[in-house]
């Protein structure tokens, strides 16, 4: 009697562990396995912009060794300035790809680089859909875990950061956030040190990861602060957040990008004030269990206001006198979304700081967006410690996704938590009916579930299987009221709905998110054959090969990077926008015309310009259309010479036709883009200047350039790259020394390097360091 | 009387013989064949040579005069049984090789081939992208000789019938893209003239700087070839800008710049792969050519004077096409350099052959002169001691240095086993690992936490 439930007990444990294993299993694979598209109709490649940076500190690191890269000042990056890039980079990414090609080529597994770089995010987010199944199962069940694990493995909202190729500090840190929460909400349940110190180790690894670390040393404050508001304080609370504090402190210090703000900046005081507060709460605690009920309840009353009072002061005091520093341009921008575009143009011109709108809610998430009010409504209506952390969670992360579309990112986790705990709800009352006749019956199902290749269909069925140990509890309350038919009728609506987001997720995965950016394929509408436009490699790759090594390249900002990390050149300016005066002067030069622009150009020492241009074949992110923001850039720091008004026809148009701005039709973006189109027939019947990414003949269509001249064009004509001309050879010809009518003399001053100037007798002679060798 | 006349005459004969003993052979006629309708110097010599005095020849000593010298060789349909022998020192400063002879006889014809390259020369240097590329030939107009020669001709084969001008001594005859110059009698040995035409040639003059050719070899089957090439067009440099739309304006292909160029690879690869630091370079087409694999490579940008380009080829070849074994002993004959593109010119290649783990006693022979690097050890899959790698180089090589090396080793067929065992082994001790893990209890209360 005794002895077969637990065989059976034993047994059902056995096969929900292998159960969940081969979910979690299926869930990796299918979530690799999704991100893959880009590799495989184009190639391994790494995609878009920043990942380049990131993919050339990874090759640096891995040549060099971590401690040149720690040291590493980028001569390449920002000329003449130079970038410090051990101290102004989350190495988190890097360090992580670097240890597993290091590990790899101990193992003598030879596996370049790049392809590390490639798919780390997709194998980091198998990572992330087991962490999410941790964390998942700590606030609501395993059920709820397997089908947040499986939503996270394919949501839109995370691929879109991490298909294979996307080489950014998202990848890897949604997995670092996800498995800090997990502990934290661990640490929080069983108040032991050791998973407090697990979840300071997981910050850290965050904090060294990606600069949305902020998020959690925000997030947990407020979790334990609205915990102590609540009225449930309990030693284990003080118990993790003081170890997680200190550690976490201590530990997110020690990465040079992030030094001492985590005491000095705004951003992370709340931290400090919650850690102060729940001392004082705990002291309290303390004197209550001396004092008596009455004295205590006044004492906590005033002390607490006391406490709360004297942070929220000392806070204010020291931003005020600058001990604290306050709130950077882009945090304020997540309050006021108006503030960027007023303020800072540089962050309104990127497209994903732009607030979300309804229709990407729905794009990323698709019906988990619609699930996942109904699981916060669960959690809230079954309060606990843990579960009051995913509520605050989704609430911020619903603000913050609101407001960027970048954000979007911290909001999926949590959408795919709470739409598992609301599906797993779901299932819980339609799925009840035999629970208790169907014991055997139960696991007789397995095999079957195995054969089933459809993954949305497993995770429900699997979750059945997980769901054992609830129902084999004797008293549902549900349990009965429901018929059959209604079960199967909801069951079967439920199995279409997440069959139809697995189409989704796919279908937006294949078409949105999974194009390299730098390679563009377009479908021949007559033979429906592929053609590939490469001409940004092209481009690249001719100034790697046929520029000097020392040349230094003018572009906008945004090809920064790809130049650095294909080409690698010289660039004055790249997409860490750190600098934004060097960044409007780039503005400026772009937006004058061509004379004053070469002044700005020889003071930079450029020598060549490199442009993109889509008229040719109507491609629309090219510099004409983001001219508007070099304008702006430019004006914000030059108002004087740049007014964004004159870009603009009389009637308030941006247009590059006849009845363009003469200020535009005369700037040297204009002239570089349009330099010899207007000869260029595109096809028979049309006139010829004809640009198509604008659907307008150009306006200024002949002349010819004084200061520089066309060194390479692709073939495409997308992107252009002009050599900057030396004074000499536009002023005057420079003549030979037979040609001259004054033949150059033998004549020597007599004034060589030492006289020249004229000197000081008995000067300190001034000896300066030797240059040290690389 | 008669015994001191025959004394006299004897020695006189012994001092005629001992101080003109190499002159007494004269060329009776040279016929010279110049192929300059590329960017490589190709030259067919017919010689007749004779001895004077009737003795059999059996040294004959052929001076080069050309730099840059490529290639030579005895042309096949002469005799099978003579050989040609370079000599360590300089005569007047030039190469010279001998030529033995096994059947020495008094007249003996033969014809030589030579390959150098870098002897064309852009003139001018610069050419605006339009312009056409002209070329200068500096060459000697007498086939340089040790010995006097009797009677010459030289037939000149040019790219283009646009002469801009040539060295006129005459006789000489000029066709539409050819020049005959000659016959010339009585030419003294060493006599040097300047030969000196001015023409168009538009053919790609493509250098390749650096080639290293890479071949990994596989028991299981698979030989991987691997070549990166560093390509510089060493023609006219592009003066002034370039513009895209001239060059899409024009569409024909008499440009100097290379848009394209064929690379022939063998019947059997597969997997072909082409690309650069940057990635794949999706410019390119392969079609199948009979008894060979015919490779469009487009680089990713015309090449013009002066311009470079940096590119990986690479490919998979069965091995049974290449390798024979008998027992433990295994033979590799490949080409040592392969086919890059019509009238190479490689100024310095480095060849790596990787064998697999475990191969004892390697012997390499090759068709020429190469020089040998020390040997490395490279590890890759799987590899526990490293597979031994044999490198050498060669520097100034044409087409006509594609031919096949072979390498000898001993391997022991037991060895493939190691690879699997290997694999299977360290999973068995994960999964053990893992057993026993499970099953230990690290927890240092006494109580466990509740799930």
């Amino acid at each position: 009697m005794n002895r077969t439930p637990k065989m059976l007990n034993s047994k059902v444990a056995g096969y929900s562990s292998l159960i969940t294993f081969s979910i979690l299993l299926i869930a990796w694979l299918a979530g690799f396995s999704s991100r893959l598209f880009a590799v495989i109709r184009f190639e391994s490649i790494i995609h878009e912009f920043d990942p380049w940076f990131n993919y050339r500190a990874t090759a640096y690191m891995v040549q060099h060794g971590w401690y040149k890269f720690l040291n590493w000042f980028d001569e390449r990056a920002w000329y003449p300035l130079g970038r410090i890039v051990g101290g102004t980079v989350y190495p988190g990414l890097m360090i992580t790809s670097g240890g597993i090609h290091y590990l790899l080529h101990v193992l003598n597994i030879p596996v370049h680089i790049r392809d590390i770089c490639v798919f780390l995010a997709p194998v980091f987010s198998g990572l992330t859909s087991i962490s999410t199944y941790l964390l998942t199962k700590e606030l609501w069940s395993s059920g709820a875990g397997l089908f947040a694990a499986s939503f996270i493995a394919i949501v839109p909202g995370y691929i879109s950061r991490s298909v294979a190729g996307s080489y950014d500090n998202e990848g890897i840190a949604i997995f670092a956030l996800q498995f800090t929460y997990f502990l934290w909400v661990r640490s929080v349940k069983t108040g032991s040190v050791f998973w407090s110190a697990g979840a300071a180790i997981s910050y850290f690894y965050m904090v060294s990861a990606w600069g949305g670390y902020v998020f959690i040393i925000n997030l947990i404050p407020l979790h334990v602060f609205v915990l102590l508001i609540m009225g449930r304080y309990s030693p284990r609370l003080l118990t993790s957040y003081s170890t997680f504090y200190i550690l976490g402190l201590l530990f997110s210090m020690q990465i040079p990008f992030v030094g001492f703000q985590p005491i000095r900046t705004s951003e992370h005081m709340a931290a400090l004030g919650v850690f102060v507060l729940l001392m004082g709460v705990a002291t309290l605690r303390h004197l209550q269990s001396v004092l008596s009920r009455h004295e205590f309840r006044k004492l906590f009353f005033v002390g607490a206001l006391l406490v709360g009072a004297t942070v929220f002061i000392a806070v204010v005091l020291l931003t005020v006198f600058g001990v604290v520093a306050p709130w950077s341009g882009r945090f304020y921008s997540l309050w006021d979304t108006g503030y960027a575009k007023i303020h800072i143009p540089i962050i309104a011109s990127v497209s994903e700081h732009q607030p979300t709108t309804w229709f990407s809610f729905f794009f990323d998430l698709h019906i988990l967006i619609c699930a996942f009010p109904v699981g916060v409504w669960y959690c809230i209506k079954h309060i606990n410690d843990e579960r009051v952390f995913v509520v605050l969670y989704a609430i911020s992360a619903v603000y913050f996704a609101g407001v960027m579309v970048r954000l979007m990112l911290t909001l999926t986790p949590v959408v795919c938590m709470l739409a598992g705990v609301a599906f797993s709800g779901l299932l819980d009352v339609f799925l009840q009916e035999d629970s208790s006749k169907r014991m055997g019956s139960a696991m007789s199902t397995i095999p079957e579930t195995e054969d089933q290749e459809d993954s949305v269909e497993k995770k429900t069925l699997y979750d059945k299987a997980g769901k054992l140990k609830h129902r084999t509890k004797p008293d549902s309350p549900q349990d009965n009221g429901i018929s059959s038919n209604l079960k199967s009728i909801v069951i079967l609506a439920v199995l279409m709905l997440l069959m139809m987001f697995a189409v989704h997720c796919t279908w937006v995965t294949s078409n949105a998110y999974s194009s390299p950016s730098i390679v563009l394929a377009f479908h021949n509408s007559q033979d429906g054959s592929r053609n590939i436009l490469d001409d940004f490699r092209e481009a690249y790759y001719w100034l790697s090969q046929n520029t000097a090594d020392d040349a230094r390249i003018m572009s906008w900002w945004d090809y920064g990077y790809q130049i650095a990390g294909m080409a690698n050149r010289t660039t004055l300016v790249d997409n860490n926008t750190w600098n934004n005066s060097h960044i409007a002067l780039v503005g400026k030069a772009m937006s004058s015309t061509e004379e004053k622009s070469y002044e700005i150009m020889t003071s930079l020492d450029v020598d060549y310009v490199l442009v993109i241009f889509g008229g040719v074949i109507g491609y629309s992110g090219d510099d004409i259309n983001k001219f508007l923001w070099m304008v702006r850039i430019a004006e914000g720091e030059h108002p004087k010479d740049i007014k964004e008004s004159d870009y603009f026809t009389d009637r308030g148009e941006f247009r590059v036709d006849a009845e363009g701005a003469p200020a535009l039709l005369n700037c040297l973006m204009y002239k570089l883009s349009y330099y010899r189109f207007g000869e260029l027939k595109l096809d028979y019947r049309g006139p010829s200047g004809y640009d198509r990414t604008r659907n307008a003949v150009i306006g200024n269509k002949d002349f010819d350039l004084t200061y520089l001249e066309e060194a390479y064009t692709t073939e495409h004509w997308l992107v252009r790259i002009y050599r900057v001309k030396k004074p000499f050879e536009f002023n005057r010809p420079s003549l030979k020394g037979n040609e001259r009518v004054f033949p150059p003399t033998n004549f020597i001053s007599r004034k060589n390097s030492k006289r020249r100037k004229g000197y000081i007798r008995n000067r300190p002679v001034v000896v300066k360091g030797k240059r040290t060798l690389k | 009387m008669f015994k001191i006349l025959y004394l006299f005459f004897f020695a006189l004969q012994c001092l005629l013989c001992t101080s003109s003993t190499n002159a007494e052979i004269i060329n009776t006629n040279v016929e010279r064949l110049l192929d300059l309708s590329s960017q490589l110097v190709k030259t067919t010599i017919k010689i007749s040579a004779e001895e004077t005095t009737g003795k059999p020849i059996t040294e004959y000593v052929f001076l080069v005069g050309e730099p840059n010298l490529s290639f030579i060789s005895l042309k096949d349909d002469t005799e099978k049984n003579i050989q040609l022998r370079k000599n360590k020192e300089l005569i007047n400063g030039e190469q010279s090789y001998t030529i033995i002879f096994a059947k020495g006889s008094p007249k003996k014809s033969f014809a030589i081939e030579t390959v150098s390259s870098k002897n064309i020369r852009p003139h001018p240097e610069e050419i605006e992208q339009n312009d056409k590329q002209l070329v200068r030939y500096n060459g000697r107009l007498y086939v340089y000789s040790k010995y006097k020669t009797v009677v010459q001709k030289t037939n000149v084969k040019l790219s283009s019938a646009n002469i801009l001008s040539h060295t006129q001594v005459k006789p000489y005859t000029v066709g539409s893209n050819k020049i005959n110059l000659g016959p010339y009698e009585d030419v003294e040995a060493l006599s040097e003239q300047e030969l000196v035409i001015h023409y168009e040639n538009q053919t790609p003059f493509l250098t390749v700087n650096a080639l290293e050719r890479t071949i990994e070899l596989s028991h299981w089957g698979n030989i991987a070839i691997k070549e990166e090439i560093q390509l510089t067009h060493a023609g006219a440099k592009l003066k002034g800008s370039f513009s895209r739309y001239d060059f899409q304006k024009e569409g024909r292909s008499d440009h100097s710049a290379v848009k394209s160029y064929k690379t022939y690879l063998p019947a059997s690869a597969s997997g072909v792969y082409y690309r650069d630091t940057n990635g794949n370079i999706s410019t390119s087409n392969m079609n199948l050519v009979r008894d060979f694999i015919e490779l469009e490579l487009r680089p990713r940008f015309p090449l013009f004077g002066g311009w470079k380009t940096k590119y990986t080829l690479g490919y998979n070849v069965p091995s049974y096409e290449y390798m024979y074994n008998d027992g433990n002993k295994y033979q590799l004959k490949m080409h040592l350099i392969d086919h890059i593109y019509d009238n190479m010119v490689i100024d310095e290649a480095v060849i790596k052959i990787i064998l697999p783990e475990g191969c004892t006693n390697v012997q390499f022979s090759t068709p020429y002169q190469i020089s040998r690097r020390p040997n490395q050890l490279v590890h890759t899959y799987l590899d526990t001691i490293g597979r031994p790698v044999v490198t050498f180089s060669k520097s100034n090589l044409v087409e006509s240095h594609i031919s096949d090396f072979t390498l000898n080793y001993s391997f022991e067929k037991v060895s493939l086993l190691q690879e699997p065992l290997l694999v299977s082994g360290f999973i068995y001790v994960i999964f053990l690992f893992t057993i026993v893990l499970l099953r230990l209890d690290f927890s240092i209360t006494s109580h466990s936490h509740k799930e």
